[in-house]
């Protein structure tokens, strides 16, 4: 069942999205809107040091105010380490250490939020004080504090191949980088909220996340209880990005249910959501690059630091990047992960892709400037096509073997009919950056590097390009599930637990299954967050929804249609070969024959059995028959954007005045949703190259600007309303109908495009991000 | 008691005077439309027409709003019958997690209450007093002056 050469009825069209009348209406329903009979309000407190071990705790006058119901600390709490995906948490849920200021201590269940929050100042602490360490690069020396019984670091994740020496005797030009990134905060539109319900010993939990099935397995883990006794059903999110996958506020919602025997609701504020569950990370880039005076690049060396604040534990695959600038003759990369005490870090929309690849675009647009090449076409003549060598993947040995012997491993059946491995399945950058440079007048509005293209008073306008990668999920965290049922009305359900966060999902998804079926898009609904309901699911993760998740549910999809097919033959088409049948519009007919009058809809196929024939099964469930095929780790999605940009340099104000962003994602499954989610992308990124950063305090690391008065977001009128979007349709030949993934590919371009844009227009390399006074700064010392 | 003209109805509320216009609304009237996150009145999440005023209900104590007419996106059309303005909404996706969309479908409406034939410059500045973190601002401009054509076609 790979890519289709058939018409597609519903796949392509930019229909509205599903869930499009509540939204608009106020009606939709995310976790801080969830409220259970008899439920209480809990209160989380929290640690007011940067590092220190909990000596005692007393909660007796907590426990005494009226309207409390009882005090969860860490000595109620199973000593389990529980682990969201990706590593994102890895620690308990209360070990009476606290880690970073902010980080959880206690937590109070009371009839109000108020009165909870009055508890929390009456619960007695006394804590030891620890010695701490802020600085990644402080924490990686021998003598350092240690936060974290694996210690601060572990072995780097390192990719190379060629040999990086000759790399650099072939190399005419070679430069260095040390380059410095800032942590971008989700700063969630929305917050979050969790209610946790037991029933005897089983436990129901409403909370929005984008990984409902992780979520269930992270309470498994933690609570040491059969994942048979948890249900989760994920609600919507407010804008997530990576934020709400499995917190660990959720696991002390259930916990503390369980101690006060009733339902609970943690309701976090916004400034808990921007400082105590996590943020991007603080990033440094060592690194050389170099290339032939005719631009190839000949090495390329990166070593590459990531602070994990305290949970996170972050060190693996992830940066694609090293896939996109593919054509390196010689490679080194190595990403080193660092616990500090420092709210917790962990992947935020194109983890890695925005920072280490943002690195390697600023050192290919210097070596381009070097060997005066045009940005374009020195992207064009290092960057991956299709069918070329992937790198990213092939040291696994902290994942499944070798290369090799993953290779080795797979069962023949499983490899029939999908592309070479570690080769990329299809698309590249070449289309995007071509189509790209035609529609923004690439040609003619770029002046040359570090010249702008007018000159105003203190105003000068310049464009760049910036090109950004990522996956499209994985295979190894396990293999994402789903299932359509056909009902007896003639209607369908598709189960994938992807949860749901503004991405459009439900929209898509269902796309994928009407398209299958060959049912009107109006009769699918969808179920999105019901651990109880559907497979597991990696969940919306590493722009896997719409490749992996998008592949299982297809495949649910046709295996639904071959049951009906097959019941539609017997009692109706003279038992002829299910292959000869086809579907139109919710109707059974004979191939090529959508008007015959032998034609039967859904229902009327499945209610014959239910009349006639006792004990047949009247609905049809459909799943897929095999696991994913191995080679879903072998795709990946490429955005391509050209910003025009005005910097004042008197003021050192950057704005962006146009934009084009062109995207590879494979087979668009419904334009108006991808545009959008793109733009998003290119917003993030612009945010994060222009304002985005939290600020630490410099003795404590607390946060100092968790809100968002002094987090500074875009808005409105800071980004060209005219901005637009094409896309280049390389279709993949594993994922659905040829789609890839998408999320994460758009904010990483847009970061580098501004970036580069800023440059041309004042001829000095400004840190991210480039704040009017970074801007100002720069120019003043050149 | 407070008294409250909330969507056209009134409602005589037995509710503490330090509570949020926003708070009361959302829990005591269920009007969870009224989207509260920041708190500080920086992003417009649960904007609120109060007497035709896009105001954020996070920064209003409850009976700031006495003897006032208070409108939440509950208030101005339904799943089923829509205002045009949520309709153009739909139509351009000026929204992904839609968070923020009653807040900016409120001040799109009082916008073009006073300026029923604006530029796409001015929407992109009367709609820059509310967040939208997805970053849907391109279309939430598109589904504004969609909304200004259809107000117009209909008057």
């Amino acid at each position: 069942m790979g890519m289709t050469e058939r018409n597609l009825n519903v796949v392509g069209k930019g229909l509205h999205v599903k869930d499009a009348r509540e939204k608009v209406t106020g009606a939709l329903k995310y976790a801080v809107d969830i409220t259970v009979q008899n439920m209480a309000h809990g209160k989380i407190l929290r640690c007011p040091h940067p590092h220190a071990r909990v000596t005692g705790i007393d909660t007796r006058a907590a426990e005494a105010l009226p309207g409390v119901l009882g005090v969860l600390t860490h000595e109620d709490v199973p000593q389990n380490d529980w682990e969201a995906a990706w590593f994102n948490y890895r620690g308990k849920v209360l070990d009476g250490v606290g880690r970073f200021v902010g980080d959880d201590i206690a937590a109070v269940a009371a009839v109000s939020a108020d009165v909870a929050e009055r508890a929390l100042e009456l619960i007695e602490v006394h804590y030891e004080p620890l010695p701490h360490v802020l600085d990644m690069e402080l924490a990686r020396r021998q003598d350092a504090p240690q936060i974290r019984i694996e210690g601060n670091e572990r072995p780097p994740y390192v990719v190379s191949w060629g040999d990086v020496e000759q790399g650099e005797a072939e190399a005419d030009f070679i430069l260095d980088c040390d380059i410095s990134y800032m942590s971008q905060q989700y700063a969630p539109l929305g917050r979050n909220a969790c209610v946790a319900e037991w029933m005897s010993d089983r436990v129901t939990v409403w909370t929005s996340s984008q990984t409902p099935s992780e979520l269930r397995d992270g309470i498994h883990e933690a609570l040491g209880i059969p994942l048979s006794r948890i249900r989760v059903i994920a609600l919507p999110c407010g804008s997530s990005f990576g934020q709400w996958w499995s917190n660990n506020f959720m696991l002390v919602t259930v916990l503390l249910a369980r101690k006060v025997r009733r339902p609970v609701k943690i309701e976090l504020t916004n400034e808990e959501c921007m400082s105590t569950v996590k943020r991007r990370h603080l990033e440094r880039t060592r690194g050389r690059m170099g290339c032939t005076r005719d631009g190839r690049i000949t090495v390329a060396k990166f070593d590459h630091l990531i602070d994990n604040g305290g949970y996170g534990f972050k060190d693996d695959v992830g940066f694609f990047c090293v896939d996109m600038w593919g054509k390196a003759r010689n490679g080194n990369y190595a990403i080193h992960g660092i616990n500090t005490n420092l709210l917790t870090a962990g992947c935020m929309r194109g983890v890695g892709d925005c920072t280490l690849g943002a690195s390697v675009e600023r050192m290919a647009d210097r070596l381009a400037e070097k060997v005066g090449m045009d940005p374009v076409d020195f992207r064009i003549l290092n960057q991956i096509t299709a069918g070329d060598e992937l790198r990213m993947q092939h040291s696994r040995d902290n994942m499944k073997g070798n290369r090799d012997a993953y290779i080795e491993g797979i069962p023949p059946h499983l490899r029939k009919d999908w592309p070479e491995l570690f080769r990329l399945s299809s698309g590249g950058t070449r289309a995007i950056l071509e189509r790209g440079a035609d529609a923004f007048g690439w040609r003619q509005r770029w002046k040359g590097w570090a010249t702008p293209n007018a000159v105003d008073g203190p105003r000068r306008r310049a464009v760049g390009v910036g090109t950004g990668a990522h996956v499209c999920g994985v295979e190894f965290e396990g293999s994402s599930s789903a299932v359509v049922r056909i009902n007896p009305d003639g209607s369908a359900k598709v189960h994938c637990s992807v949860g749901r966060q503004g991405q459009g999902s439900e929209t898509t998804q269902s796309q994928v299954a009407a398209e299958e079926l060959g049912l009107p898009i109006g009769m699918i609904e969808i179920e999105t967050g019901d651990t109880d309901s559907c497979p597991w699911n990696h969940g919306s993760l590493a722009s896997s929804t719409m490749y992996r998740t998008g592949w299982a549910t297809r495949a649910a999809a046709n295996d639904a249609r071959r049951q009906l097919l097959g019941i539609a033959s017997r009692e109706f088409f003279d038992n002829i070969d299910i292959d000869e049948l086809d579907i139109t519009d919710g109707e059974v007919h004979p191939k090529g024959e959508p008007m015959s009058n032998r034609r039967r809809s859904f229902s009327e196929v499945l209610n014959e059995l239910r009349s006639e024939t006792l004990g047949q099964t009247s609905s049809i469930t459909g799943r897929p028959s095999e696991p994913m095929p191995p080679s879903t780790t072998f795709a990946r999605q490429f955005g391509a954007q050209f910003a025009e940009v005005e910097v004042d340099v008197e003021t050192g104000q950057v704005r962006i005045v146009d934009f084009l962003a062109v995207q590879d994602s494979g087979t668009v499954v419904n334009p108006q949703v991808l545009k959008n989610q793109v733009i998003g992308g290119a917003i993030c990124g612009s945010g994060f190259a222009l304002y985005e950063h939290l600020v630490f305090d410099g003795d404590t690391g607390a946060i100092r600007n968790a809100n968002l008065l002094d987090y500074k977001l875009l808005r409105c009128a800071d980004f060209p309303w005219q901005a637009d979007v094409l896309f280049e349709e390389a279709p993949d030949p594993v994922g659905p109908f040829g789609a890839r993934g998408a999320g994460e590919s758009p904010i990483a371009a847009g970061i580098s495009a501004v970036s580069q844009a800023v440059y041309n227009a004042i001829g000095v390399w400004v840190d991210l991000p480039m704040t009017p006074e970074r801007v100002a700064k720069a120019l003043q010392v050149n | 008691m407070v008294d409250l003209h909330v969507n056209g109805r009134n409602a005589a509320l037995d509710v503490k005077p330090h509570r949020t216009l926003a708070d009361v609304l959302r829990t005591e009237l269920g009007l969870i439309g009224v989207r509260v996150s920041c708190s500080e009145g920086e992003c417009g999440s649960c904007t609120v027409l109060v007497d035709g005023s896009p105001c954020t209900s996070c920064l209003m104590l409850v009976n700031q709003g006495e003897g006032k007419s208070i409108v939440t996106i509950e208030g101005i059309g339904t799943p089923e019958n829509l205002d045009p303005v949520q309709e153009a909404f739909i139509e351009e996706q000026g929204f992904q997690c839609a968070f923020c969309t009653p807040g900016f479908i409120l001040t799109a409406k009082a916008f073009l209450a006073e300026n029923p034939n604006p530029t796409h410059e001015e929407v992109s500045m009367a709609m820059s007093g509310n967040i939208c973190r997805c970053g849907a601002y391109p279309y939430i401009v598109r589904s504004v002056m969609r909304a200004a054509e259809k107000l117009r076609e209909s008057a």
